[in-house]
């Protein structure tokens, strides 16, 4: 049984958690939505990469945006939560590897995070530092969610029986 | 006697509780986890039906120029030997720098017959204006090329590029900067009018990509990519190319 402290604990622990797949939900939200209107764009993005060939990199680019949008929702949703916070941290992990590998390589690209992407014309300089930074602390929020994924106000909730 | 009767009662109770609490939540778990994948597997197939269905809407009726060079995808300038790709979009700021400052150049070279300039409108910025400018110029110049005067209006474009994040220029400035290089016929203003090549731009843009060009300007000197992209850069690759 838990006593009445620990109780309170996890209620606390909800709320932060609470907050945490909502901030997540919306980083995923505004990344597909600005993404999703080029995305013909969003392909080319993924192009400058020079990871895969240009038809693959087009069904990629096609496919993150619609993928980013529905982690948002599903985590705005709060279904499955841990799953989509697990899925999120893998996607993130991905992200920052392929950052890594364009630092590596000293291509000169915008990463696409946020944006359509691509290579960055003469007197830009690539902020891949920043780029990781940013994407290391939406992947704290996703292990945040890992480790804590019962929220308030979640279908999983709803689901489980919970008020 | 009753009392701990009671006690067992409610603590079997409990435990049948708990029991059917963690079946629940394993029957929860299994059910909005598929939920979660078969909606994320959903997503990604309806993003790349979505963009097949663009990329179709955008490439059918295709008209490719019959002067363009190169698996018709360029506008050669000049006969000379070494081969010059400039891949450009005429919205791009960058571009227009870059054509104010090697224009003499690239005319002395022409001239001295030492460079075949191909010239690849491409159109990866239409989300910079609100009327996709990118595409409707790249469209125009082809229609100019096809007039025989694309040196001239992809020149005259640069000048008057509009500003990004603005309307960009509308057709029927295209076409007044075209009577301005002689594109005087009706075939030219026919075209923009209708829209004749924008089918083309799009496929441009893709066959750019295919080859690594994701950014404009991209210059090739005889295939190799030109990093100093100055007038002296330029003439030096263009040397090294040549000998």
């Amino acid at each position: 049984m838990e006593t009445r402290q620990s109780a309170r604990m996890t209620a606390d622990w909800r709320w932060i958690s609470t907050g945490v797949r909502l901030g997540l939900a919306t980083v995923w939200l505004v990344a597909g939505a600005l993404k999703i209107q080029d995305l013909a764009g969003s392909g080319r993005a993924v192009n400058a990469y020079e990871i895969f060939p240009y038809e693959v990199a087009k069904v990629i680019g096609a496919a993150q945006p619609f993928l980013e949008i529905a982690l948002g929702l599903l985590l705005l949703a709060g279904l499955a939560v841990r799953l989509s916070a697990g899925i999120s941290a893998v996607l993130l992990l991905i992200f920052i590897a392929g950052i890594a590998w364009a630092w590596a390589r000293g291509l000169q690209i915008d990463c696409g995070c946020f944006s359509a992407g691509g290579t960055l014309g003469a007197g830009q300089t690539p902020k891949y530092a920043l780029d990781i930074a940013r994407d290391i602390g939406f992947l704290v929020l996703a292990g945040f969610l890992l480790w804590r994924p019962q929220t308030r106000y979640s279908i999983d909730g709803a689901l489980m029986g919970e008020k | 006697m009753s009392g701990k009767k009671n006690l067992d009662r409610s603590k079997a109770k409990r435990v049948v509780q708990e029991q059917l609490a963690r079946e629940r939540r394993r029957r929860v778990t299994l059910w909005t986890s598929l939920g979660v994948v078969a909606v994320l597997v959903i997503a990604g197939l309806i993003g790349w039906s979505v963009a097949a269905g663009q990329e179709n809407e955008k490439t059918a009726g295709l008209t490719t120029p019959s002067v363009a060079v190169d698996e018709g995808t360029a506008f050669a300038v000049g006969t000379g030997p070494v081969k010059v790709d400039i891949y450009e979009d005429f919205m791009c700021p960058v571009c227009g720098r870059f054509e104010a400052s090697v224009q003499t150049t690239i005319d002395q070279l022409v001239a001295d017959n030492k460079v075949t300039v191909q010239y690849h409108p491409i159109a990866i910025l239409d989300h910079a204006s609100s009327t996709e400018y990118s595409t409707r110029s790249a469209g125009a110049s082809a229609a100019a090329a096809q007039g025989g005067k694309f040196a001239e209006y992809h020149r005259v474009l640069f000048a008057n590029q509009p500003q990004e994040g603005g309307p960009g220029l509308d057709d029927a400035k295209l076409i007044e900067l075209g009577r301005s290089v002689g594109l005087t016929d009706s075939a030219f203003a026919g075209a923009v009018d209708d829209g004749t090549y924008h089918a083309w731009a799009t496929k441009v843009t893709g066959t750019a990509a295919s080859r690594g060009v994701n950014s404009t300007p991209t210059v090739r000197v005889a295939g190799t990519d030109l990093e100093q992209r100055t007038p002296q850069g330029l003439i030096a690759a263009v040397e090294a190319a040549g000998a």
